[in-house]
């Protein structure tokens, strides 16, 4: 039986990577891969804490909720990306700042 | 029977008024007359004073010898003085009125021809009805305000007439000289006035200086030495306006007037004012400032007498023997003479006044043959006269007649009067120290001198050759007497310097009546020797002397003074004192008035600038202050908040990934926040 | 209405016409502000007329006794704590005022029909005029000593701008060294006036209040204020009411002027146009005087008479100085200026000498200067219009050129240096009595005081004489030559109307000073009665 612990370890491990990929890259398209292990990192949480639940198996059934949500946020970011590469032809979201107040 | 006397009283006082109210009606009238060389204007001023002459000679009838009438009323009121303004006659104001008018009625007349040519006629007779009222005011005014007033007056009429020719620079410098040396004696006369004031407390003349006089009354202190302040002053007054030593030199240069005003105001009324005015305050002075007027007298008389030696200016000549003469009036005062000073007054007038008109004649005729010819020479000067007495008869008889009273011969006048003030300086230095009796043997000499130089004179206009005709052969004399109005004055005045208008004894002076209306002894004896002595010493050693000079200047037997030496020179240039006031008066004072432009301009100025430059330099400091210490903190502010601002700034850059990391690291801030406490 | 009043704001209310009327009737101003000048001559005639004399009369220190009285409250603010601010509009006249105005509205008349050489902006000019003119007889009337500072301060600004812009070549100069002299002693006159206000409490309100009349009497002063003539408090080491009369005194020295405060007027002079000359002559260096009178010597009586000695000295300095100063002068307007500085010396000496006399002639010196400097600058004005020159030096024997000319500067100078028959005679005559009375009576002068001042009228003989032998007297001979000679022309019409009833004034009040004397008499007796019981 593999410890609730290393599930989380894991988990946070991803999670640092993501963010780390966040805050460091220059590329929308790294940014979005970061994001996407940020979220696999909440949905391993979930399903590992879904052993908690044994009746309505909330853990799994929220993962897969997450999971499906999360194709399609990614589905309209690169939508977004794609239009915002035909706008300013970067993707880098530093130069982008016209948004800035 | 009181009622009686008050009428016939306020009747005297009315014609007196009336007497000196006229001329001043003359003035006004002339001012309004249209023209400026309106003939009128003669006949308005010379009617004014004959009119005026005749009210006094009533005036005078009525009051001399009779009590005195003073009448006043309410002037003005300031402070709790109640300062009147009144008529005061008695013996002295009534003789000055009669005396006054008495001689200007004929120099009016004589005017009315002197002038005739002249284009300013009206504005001649305008000036000189000015002087007659304010010289006829100056006699009767009760008040010693009033005094003052017409005192100043006739000064300024004087500085009027003297610059009647106001194109000439002479003139003009001459009445400029004149009215200021007066003014040295105006401020003296009114400080006096002032101090008689205040201890006083009034300006009544007749109670001042009247019977029951106040300032000699015990009841009154004058503070310290202020009664010689008073008495000073007084006595600067006297010197300025009857031309003693110091303020003398005026006079001679006042002869830039027309002569008939010479006559006038330079000889016989003005230049008296002065001795009136120490006849008028005589109780002030007590033994020892009398001293001094006589040493002061004295000396001038002198002094006067020995200038007039060399002039060879006409009027000079007579204006110094006028300064000799008031000498001897003022040294009269000194010496207790006081009847037989008022007395030469009232003679000299009349002599002094004809010698003037005389003059005047004489000038006129050489100054017509200087325009008629084009020559270039003074007309005063008697070089180039000579023996005019077969071309001006009448001319030469009235000079002779007015020079021998000047001398003082028996039968005139001027023997009478001059004799009295010889004999009785003789009885007061009787039984005083040697010193004392300087004084009337330099009185002495001086009565030789003038006979020296009246027949100088004489000789030199009236006998020898016309010696401008010796350089100028081709001229062609047509002298005459002249018009009527000279004849008739001329006349006239050369009657009254005959003796019987003055005393029915031609020798003894204590006979005239003038006399007596002012003597105040009793019964004075003759038993002292002076009184034989005296003239009879005088008299013949002032023939010999017209001897002398008759021998020296028309049979040319000898030079009388050696031309280079220092006495002739001292003479010549009239005792150096106008170049001493110029050097140590003038030039002084024109040195300090530059200092003080200097200092107003430097100093105080300066001053004021130095607050400026201050004010400027500490703006500029405060500007420097202001920009860099003031405002550079401002600045440092304003920057720092920029700076902060910047700062923040970047916090909302539109850059995602930061708002992300400084998301994060808020995050991790309170982790460690939460986790530290 | 109060006539008072209406002396007042009669040129105000034309001045406001002259502002509202355009400018293309340019012409007719000189006749509205002549026009406004002749109602208010009209007006003090009617009050000097009116004018009752006797011992009910006197002013001074009375407030029922003065007349034509008009008391509005004007500023009443509740402080709370600190109580009510108490500023009247109070103004009144007495015996020592009267006098003045009637002598301002005439010299106002004079300097209208000099305006006539004003040929540049004219609106301004008039307006600014008719202020000045306003707030020159506020001054006189002025019984609240807030209103007098605000007509005091009023009467500045007109004036810096009169001489700032229609002056001569250095107006600038002069116009700001006027501005900075006055302003200097006028600022400091605040400070005394707060002071006063804070220490006297009128009696019937208890509010303190800035009553002139109320501060002259000893009794109305807080024991503890600063002040107080009992309290002896000090202020900077030295008795407080000494301060204060020094700093008041100064204020008004600077405006008299007293030497060496004076340096601002020749310049002023010089530069201004002629009718502000003959204001700033005529009626300014008066209001020092008055102030001397009415406040330094009515609300610090027992300083005055301690510091006499001072006051007569100052007054004797400025008698020779600017008499000397003036010898030394080759300006005409220069030369008058300077003799101006003299002649007010002997109004300075009248009232130290604190005597009846003393004090009359005072008065009586400053309506004659009044006249006479109207009347000098008038004559000064008609030859620098003629030929744009001043300078003594460049005329000579003007008497064949201009002889009518010639006349009224003879007149106007012998009356100047005091000829008797005119009225400067009477003034400084009397100013002397009162100096030379002084050390009998109160002992306030010392008698060399009296004999120095003296002095000055002979040296007042010399320098009007000097000028009139360099410049009138003699053959003609011009700088400018013939083209002077041509612009050289005789008085007109207007200038003689002008002169003539100044000339008759001076000769008026020399025959007759009643008619000053009648006036100010119970006041002048009133003030020296109520300053001796203070003394004592």
């Amino acid at each position: 039986m593999i410890p609730l612990s290393d599930f989380l370890i894991v988990s946070a491990g991803l999670f640092c990577t993501g963010l780390y990929i966040i805050l460091s890259k220059h590329n929308a398209i790294q940014i979005l891969i970061g994001i996407e292990l940020m979220l696999n990192a909440a949905v391993l949480n979930l399903v590992a804490f879904g052993k908690f639940d044994r009746l309505n198996n909330g853990g799994q059934l929220f993962a897969l909720f997450a999971i499906v949500l999360a194709a399609a946020t990614t589905a309209v970011a690169l939508a977004i990306i794609l239009n915002v590469y035909k706008k300013y032809k970067t993707i880098d979201p530093g130069k982008i700042d016209e948004l800035r107040d | 029977m009181e009622n009686f006397l008050q009428a016939i009283d306020t009747l005297t006082i009315r014609f007196a008024l009336a007497a000196v109210l006229l001329p001043l009606f003359a003035f006004v009238i002339n001012i309004c007359l249209p023209g400026k060389s309106n003939k009128a204007a003669g006949w308005v001023s010379t009617l004014a004073v004959l009119v005026s002459c005749a009210l006094s000679v009533f005036v005078f009838s009525r009051a001399w010898n009779q009590h005195q009438v003073h009448q006043g009323q309410l002037w003005f009121t300031i402070g709790n003085i109640k300062l009147s303004a009144g008529i005061l006659l008695n013996n002295l104001s009534v003789l000055m009125l009669l005396l006054v008018s008495l001689i200007a009625l004929p120099v009016h007349i004589y005017s009315t021809a002197y002038m005739n040519n002249d284009e300013n006629y009206k504005r001649y007779f305008t000036y000189l009805s000015f002087f007659c009222f304010s010289m006829l005011a100056l006699v009767v005014v009760d008040s010693l305000v009033l005094f003052y007033i017409f005192w100043e007056l006739v000064g300024f009429s004087s500085y009027l007439l003297i610059g009647f020719w106001f194109t000439r620079p002479k003139a003009i410098l001459a009445n400029k000289k004149a009215f200021i040396m007066n003014r040295i004696g105006d401020v003296g006369l009114l400080t006096a006035i002032i101090i008689i004031y205040v201890v006083f407390r009034t300006f009544d003349i007749e109670q001042l200086f009247g019977a029951n006089a106040l300032v000699r009354s015990t009841a009154f202190q004058v503070p310290g030495g202020w009664q010689y302040v008073a008495c000073g002053g007084i006595f600067l007054a006297v010197a300025a306006k009857s031309a003693q030593f110091p303020l003398h030199t005026w006079l001679p240069d006042a002869m830039e007037g027309p002569t008939s005003v010479s006559a006038l105001i330079h000889a016989a009324t003005m230049v008296a004012a002065g001795v009136f005015l120490l006849a008028r305050v005589y109780p002030i002075f007590d033994s020892q400032e009398l001293v001094v007027l006589a040493v002061i007298g004295c000396f001038t008389a002198f002094m006067a007498a020995t200038i007039a030696l060399t002039q060879n200016d006409l009027k000079r000549i007579l204006a110094y023997s006028t300064i000799s003469q008031l000498g001897f009036m003022i040294m009269a005062m000194g010496i207790g003479a006081y009847a037989s000073s008022l007395f030469h007054l009232a003679t000299h007038a009349f002599f002094k006044c004809l010698l003037f008109l005389v003059a005047g004649i004489v000038i006129h005729q050489v100054q017509h043959i200087k325009d008629e010819y084009q020559l270039d020479i003074d007309p005063q000067n008697i070089l180039y006269m000579g023996g005019l007495r077969k071309k001006m008869p009448l001319t030469f008889i009235a000079c002779l007649i007015g020079g021998l009273a000047l001398v003082g011969l028996p039968l005139t006048s001027g023997y009478l009067s001059k004799d009295g003030i010889l004999i009785q300086s003789f009885e007061w230095a009787e039984g005083k120290s040697w010193l004392f009796k300087l004084i009337p043997i330099g009185a002495l000499i001086t009565s030789w001198l003038t006979a020296f130089y009246v027949a100088r004179l004489i000789v030199k206009v009236f006998f020898g050759e016309f010696r401008l005709m010796q350089f100028n052969p081709h001229i062609k004399l047509h002298i005459s007497d002249g018009a009527w109005q000279y004849r008739l004055t001329l006349l006239f005045l050369a009657i009254c310097c005959l003796f019987p208008l003055f005393s029915l004894h031609p020798v003894l002076y204590e006979h005239a009546w003038v006399f007596s209306g002012f003597s105040r002894i009793t019964g004075l004896d003759r038993v002292n020797i002076y009184h034989t002595i005296i003239p009879a010493g005088v008299n013949i050693f002032s023939i010999l002397v017209i001897y002398w000079a008759y021998a020296v200047y028309v049979r040319q037997k000898a030079l009388p003074f050696p031309e280079s030496g220092l006495l002739f020179k001292l003479s010549y240039q009239e005792w150096y004192v106008d170049k001493f006031y110029n050097r140590f008066i003038v030039m002084p004072v024109m040195t300090l008035s530059k200092t003080a432009q200097w200092i107003d301009r430097n100093i105080i100025d300066g001053f004021i600038h130095l607050l400026q430059r201050t004010g400027i330099l500490l703006s500029k400091i405060a500007e420097w202050t202001d920009r860099y210490i003031v405002d550079g903190l401002l600045h440092l502010i304003a920057d720092l908040v920029l700076g902060i601002g910047n700062f923040a700034r970047n916090f909302q850059g539109g850059k995602v990934q930061y708002y992300l990391f400084s998301m994060l690291a808020i995050i991790l801030a309170i982790f460690l926040f939460k986790i530290l406490i | 209405m109060n006539i008072l009043s209406l002396l007042i704001f009669t040129p105000l209310l034309f001045g406001l016409l002259i502002i509202l009327l355009p400018s293309a009737w340019r012409a007719s101003f000189k006749y509205i502000a002549l026009l406004a000048t002749l109602v208010q001559l009209g007006i003090s005639i009617w009050m000097y007329l009116h004018f009752k004399t006797g011992t009910a009369y006197a002013g001074v220190n009375n407030e029922g006794q003065f007349q034509f009285v008009q008391k509005l409250p004007w500023i009443n603010l509740d402080l709370g704590t600190l109580g009510k601010m108490q500023i009247d509009y109070f103004i009144g006249i007495d015996g020592l005022s009267i006098t003045l105005v009637l002598m301002s509205s005439v010299v106002m008349v004079i300097a209208a029909l000099a305006c006539w050489e004003i040929k540049s902006n004219l609106k301004g000019f008039f307006s600014l005029f008719l202020l000045l003119n306003a707030a020159v007889i506020g001054v006189f009337c002025a019984l609240d000593f807030f209103l007098f500072y605000i007509f005091y301060e009023l009467m500045l600004l007109p004036l810096y701008f009169l001489i700032g812009m229609w002056g001569g070549a250095r107006r600038e100069y002069a116009a700001i060294k006027f501005f900075l002299y006055t302003l200097f002693g006028s600022v400091f006159m605040l400070l005394v006036m707060i002071g006063l206000y804070l220490s006297v409490k009128d009696p019937a309100t208890g509010n303190h209040t800035f009553n002139i009349v109320q501060m002259m009497n000893p009794a109305n002063y807080d024991a503890n204020s600063v002040f107080s003539v009992l309290g002896h408090q000090t202020l900077l080491g030295m008795p407080a009411r000494t301060v204060g009369f020094v700093v008041l005194f100064i204020a008004f020295a600077i405006k008299v002027p007293v030497v060496p405060l004076h340096t601002w007027l020749p310049d002023a002079h010089v530069e201004a146009p002629t009718p502000v000359s003959i204001i700033l002559a005529g009626i300014l260096l008066k209001i020092g005087g008055y102030g001397i009178i009415r406040v330094c010597l009515g609300i610090f009586p027992e300083v005055a008479a301690s510091g006499a000695f001072w006051l007569g000295l100052l007054g004797v300095i400025s008698i020779l100085y600017g008499a000397l100063n003036a010898l030394a002068q080759r300006d005409l307007k220069r030369m008058i200026a300077y003799s101006s500085v003299s002649h007010m010396g002997f109004v300075l000496l009248g009232i130290a000498s604190l005597t009846a006399e003393g004090i009359s002639g005072a008065v009586m010196q400053m309506v004659s200067h009044g006249f006479l400097a109207t009347m000098l600058f008038f004559l000064a004005g008609v030859v620098y219009n003629r030929v744009h020159d001043r300078d003594i030096y460049n005329f000579r024997g003007l008497g064949t050129a201009m002889p009518r000319y010639t006349t009224f500067v003879m007149i106007a100078f012998f009356a100047s240096l005091g000829l008797p028959g005119f009225s400067a005679f009477i003034g400084e005559a009397f100013s002397l009595v009162g100096a030379f009375e002084s050390p009998s009576v109160n002992g306030a002068l010392p008698y060399w005081m009296a004999v120095c001042g003296s002095a000055g009228i002979l040296l007042s003989a010399a320098y009007f004489l000097w000028t009139l032998q360099r410049m009138f007297f003699g053959s003609l001979s011009l700088k400018g030559g013939d083209v002077w000679k041509t612009a050289l022309v005789d008085l007109n019409f207007r200038e003689i109307i002008t002169l003539l009833p100044l000339a008759l004034l001076t000769l008026a009040l020399g025959v007759m000073p009643s008619l000053v004397f009648d006036k100010i008499n119970d006041s002048v007796l009133a003030l020296v009665e109520f300053t001796k019981h203070i003394i004592r």
